[in-house]
């Protein structure tokens, strides 16, 4: 053992924390959900503010969210119009940020929404910049 | 040329420039910001593309982001200088998750707030006047970290000709590429950002984020309205000569490969160019 902490331990656990702080802050009053810009773009749009975030909370609890908060998360850009809407200062930007991450398997539970994989992303990036840098600024800059 | 004449420049501080990974589709625009950078007294040092990658694309999978993270800022640490960021995804990860996650040992500045700071040492480089009035594109996002909506109109108003006029319209989101996946919220946004663009009578947008440009160019080459990044409208005012290679290659897309050439189209690979470069030339916004 070298006592070396493992790669993306100190993220995991900042992660953990900003979790349970969100579900300790949250009251689920809606507030974030009744503000956001995106919500109209959701497959599952909801009338219901307060459920939804509830669903959301879910999710964060490793629990199977409800469609119209699945449908919520999937459609969040991080327009940040929630920070200053929500009454207990949750940041429910992070909140929608870890339930995406979630939902989409990224935490290590269960993939709830499917996203696409764009499988050439970096290829096309390593592509692009071999059409724009010479040979010296790609050796030097990447 | 000396971009560096007229301009109240002091001793050079050494910057790295972090400049991402998506905006390697404008090569004009990291050569020009290279060069406003050195213009006002600041020696960069150029970092990106996958190796330098903030993890923010790795949503999926927390683990492989996390190990981004922790090789990224690593590398950014053993640079030793002040951290300048282009792209706001990766400004806004540092702040977000990169820095909670592994130890920050450099200070970190986002291009627009370093620009803006520094606006007497560039006012003077601005020396070619360009008659146009523009409207920046703007999201309700990201301004909370870096109040670019307000910052950027301000910078452009120093261009000598220049008119900023205010549309009324900010998108959802931070910026655009978010909206990849959401073809009806893309759709609304590309057509309100035409009528706004009309209503107040601007001759061209203008977007911060390289994200934005890629996405709203295809409203120029749809002969909708003439579309730049600000950094491309500073170039042109400073006489830099970077031409924007993406926007012709857009405008045309079935004559890009004779644009690039066989050489470059070679190193990419021809069957790469067509399965995965072409079709994004080709894309154009569902205008109503």
């Amino acid at each position: 053992m070298s006592g070396k902490p493992l790669i993306g331990q100190r993220l995991k656990a900042f992660q953990e924390s900003e979790v349970e702080r969100i579900l300790g802050a949250c009251t689920q009053c809606g507030k974030c959900h009744e503000v956001c810009p995106m919500a109209q773009y959701s497959k599952t749009p909801s009338q219901d503010s307060r459920s939804t975030v509830g669903g959301v909370l879910a999710v964060l609890r490793g629990e199977k969210g409800s469609p119209e908060a699945l449908g919520w998360i999937g459609v969040c850009t991080r327009s940040g119009v929630c920070v200053p809407a929500c009454p207990e200062n949750v940041d429910p930007k992070m909140m929608m940020r870890l339930a995406r991450m979630t939902a989409l398997g990224g935490r290590g539970l269960p993939k709830q929404i499917e996203t696409k994989e764009d499988r050439d992303y970096f290829d096309r990036v390593r592509a692009f910049a071999k059409l724009q840098l010479t040979d010296d600024e790609l050796k030097e800059w990447m | 040329m000396d971009v560096s004449a007229g301009a109240n420049v002091k001793a050079s501080e050494a910057v790295t420039f972090w400049y991402g990974c998506n905006v390697l589709r404008h090569g004009d625009i990291i050569h020009a910001c290279l060069d406003i950078l050195r213009a006002i007294g600041f020696e960069p040092s150029p970092v990106g593309g996958p190796d330098y990658c903030c993890g923010t694309v790795k949503d999926t999978n927390q683990v492989t982001a996390g190990g981004m993270a922790t090789r990224t800022v690593g590398k950014l640490n053993s640079k030793g200088n002040r951290v300048v960021a282009w792209c706001p995804s990766c400004h806004s990860h540092m702040h977000d998750f990169m820095e909670k996650g592994n130890e920050r040992q450099f200070d970190m500045t986002y291009l627009v707030e370093l620009l803006h700071s520094h606006r007497s040492a560039l006012r003077p480089l601005l020396k070619n006047p360009m008659r146009m009035r523009v409207m920046l594109h703007q999201h309700v996002g990201f301004n909370d970290l870096v109040p670019v909506n307000r910052m950027v109109p301000e910078l452009l108003a120093m261009i000598p000709g220049v008119e900023v006029v205010e549309g009324g319209y900010t998108a959802p989101g931070y910026m655009c590429a978010s909206f990849a996946a959401l073809p009806q919220a893309l759709d609304d946004m590309h057509n309100h950002t035409v009528r706004a663009a009309r209503a107040c009578g601007a001759e061209a947008l203008v977007t911060t984020f390289h994200q934005c440009f890629r996405e709203m160019v295809g409203l120029d080459a749809a002969g909708a309205i003439p579309v730049y990044n600000y950094i491309q409208l500073f170039a042109q005012s400073m006489g830099l000569p970077y031409e924007d290679e993406y926007k012709a290659w857009k405008k045309s897309p079935e004559a890009a490969k004779e644009m690039i050439g066989a050489d470059r189209v070679a190193k990419v690979g021809i069957e790469f160019y067509e399965r995965a470069v072409l079709p994004e030339l080709k894309k154009r916004p569902n205008l109503r």
